[in-house]
């Protein structure tokens, strides 16, 4: 079976001595934290094919994005949700159309029809009339609710979220947890999701299947299991 | 050590070069990816270049119709005075054509959307960029330069366009407004100017317009979305944006000249 996100024998930061190697199964939630020195805020850049590590392998649905052709690469992320660290939300859109943005180029469907698609996420994601607000009028939560409304626009299986709960309250970054998950199945969580950040409220760790963290000398502790 | 300055030079060469390739290589991309736009996509494309040509265009008018005219009713009022004592007013049609419409016209136009609109684009995308936007979009799937790049270009092509035909119908106006004031008759004015104008001319001012668009378009866009994640690189990036632009235009204006 295909395993959704792997990292095998990346370097994170130069002062590490062991490579990162970390993969995230079907249906479960991982989160990788660590200071902001650690290397940990790459993760998302070598999952969505962004940046390419300086070695080792990175695997998304099995696939080398980074190495795929620049249309096909393209093409291909639209299969994974990004949620970028500090949201990322293009300032001169609405919230409402920040989210349609991805659905417009990136899929076939009817203007009416992304309309359409576009309200259940709000809806989803609980937005509400902040929606038509520029970012830049929209509060921390608001802005965090977007852009994981963004992230799901396509209803991917897979979800990459760098610090997604920065600046928001506890019961908000869960309940944005439970939106990630995209609901139950027999196996877990309807999706597989990487978190990474510095750190995130005890009641998400709590929802995680795993939690590491990148210690000062390198290495990937388990937190929780 | 004999060998320094060459090397120097060769790598200066070799940079500019290097440059050069990779704004083709922006340029191409950004024409393929314009080609394969979803419907849903090309409506938002449509609506962003619309808001640049309102900002680059029809903000810039007022500008526009300002530099036109002054310079027009300076250069016509001094031309029907000074040729006027040695009986040639005849030239001042060739006057207006050669040097204004055909010359000064585009490249007061362009310099003057390279200094207002030029600057704002790198600016705008440089922001994006710093904010994380453009990386944003990349991971949504979406070609930052179908968003981005292409309406702005599409816009600054257009706008280019269109405000050197407003240059040009002010300056002829300002240039009617100077020969009537130095006691010209309108008539004669107008029999000259028509008489110097060819089909030539219209279509190398038309070319003119069109590729100094491409530059103000593509250059500041390129300069603006290759700043990495420092926002001081913003100013940077704008002030190699604009004298790239100013440069560019020079050097087209000029190999017009060679070629017509």
């Amino acid at each position: 079976m295909t395993v959704p996100l792997a990292f095998e024998n990346i370097p994170l930061s130069a002062r590490e001595r062991e490579p990162f190697t970390l993969s995230v199964a079907s249906h479960q939630t991982v989160a990788v934290l660590g200071d902001e020195d650690s290397g940990v805020d790459r993760l998302g850049g070598y999952a969505m094919g962004l940046e390419r590590p300086r070695a080792g392998t990175v695997r998304t649905f099995d696939t080398d994005v980074e190495a795929l052709p620049e249309r096909e690469r393209l093409a291909f992320r639209r299969r994974v949700g990004y949620l970028p660290a500090g949201d990322g939300l293009l300032q001169n859109l609405s919230l409402r159309d920040n989210v349609a943005l991805p659905l417009r180029f990136g899929s076939d469907a009817t203007p009416y029809d992304i309309d359409g698609r576009v309200n259940v996420i709000l809806v989803a994601v609980r937005l509400g009339a902040a929606a038509d607000r520029r970012p830049a009028r929209a509060n921390e939560e608001e802005c965090r609710r977007a852009a994981l409304a963004r992230a799901i626009a396509f209803d991917p299986l897979l979800l990459v979220l760098e610090q997604p709960f920065d600046g928001i309250t506890a019961r908000a970054s869960a309940e944005l947890l439970e939106i990630a998950r995209g609901g139950e199945t027999a196996e877990g969580a309807r999706r597989s999701i990487l978190i990474t950040g510095q750190e995130i409220p005890t009641v998400v760790q709590r929802r995680c299947d795993r939690v590491y963290r990148l210690t000062r000398a390198g290495t990937l502790e388990l937190e929780t299991a | 050590m004999s060998s320094g300055p060459i090397v120097q030079i060769g790598g200066v060469a070799a940079r500019w070069l290097s440059r050069v390739g990779a704004l083709a290589r922006f340029g191409f991309g950004g024409a393929r990816a314009a080609l394969v736009l979803p419907r849903a996509g090309r409506a938002v494309v449509f609506r962003v270049t619309l808001n640049q040509i309102r900002f680059t265009a029809v903000n810039a008018i007022g500008l526009i119709v300002l530099l036109s005219g002054i310079l027009s009713f300076l250069v016509i009022s001094q031309a029907v005075r000074e040729l006027g004592q040695i009986g040639a007013t005849g030239l001042i049609g060739t006057l207006m054509v050669v040097a204004i419409v055909r010359e000064l016209g585009p490249l007061i136009t362009a310099l003057a959307i390279v200094g207002r609109s030029g600057t704002a684009i790198a600016a705008e995308l440089a922001t994006n960029k710093v904010m994380g936007e453009v990386r944003a979009l990349e991971g949504m799937g979406i070609d930052p330069r179908q968003y981005l790049v292409l309406p702005r270009f599409i816009g600054a092509v257009m706008s280019v366009f269109a405000l050197l035909v407003v240059f040009d119908i002010v300056a002829i106006s300002a240039g009617f407004a100077a020969a009537s004031f130095n006691g010209m008759t309108g008539t004669r004015y107008t029999q000259i100017v028509l008489q110097s104008l060819s089909p030539g001319d219209v279509w190398l001012t038309v070319a003119k317009a069109l590729a100094f668009g491409c530059i103000v378009g593509i250059l500041p866009s390129y300069f603006g979305i290759s700043v990495r994640r420092a926002a001081t690189e913003v100013p940077i990036a704008v002030s190699r944006a604009t004298v790239a632009s100013i440069v560019g235009v020079f050097i087209c204006s000029a190999l017009f000249v060679a070629i017509s």
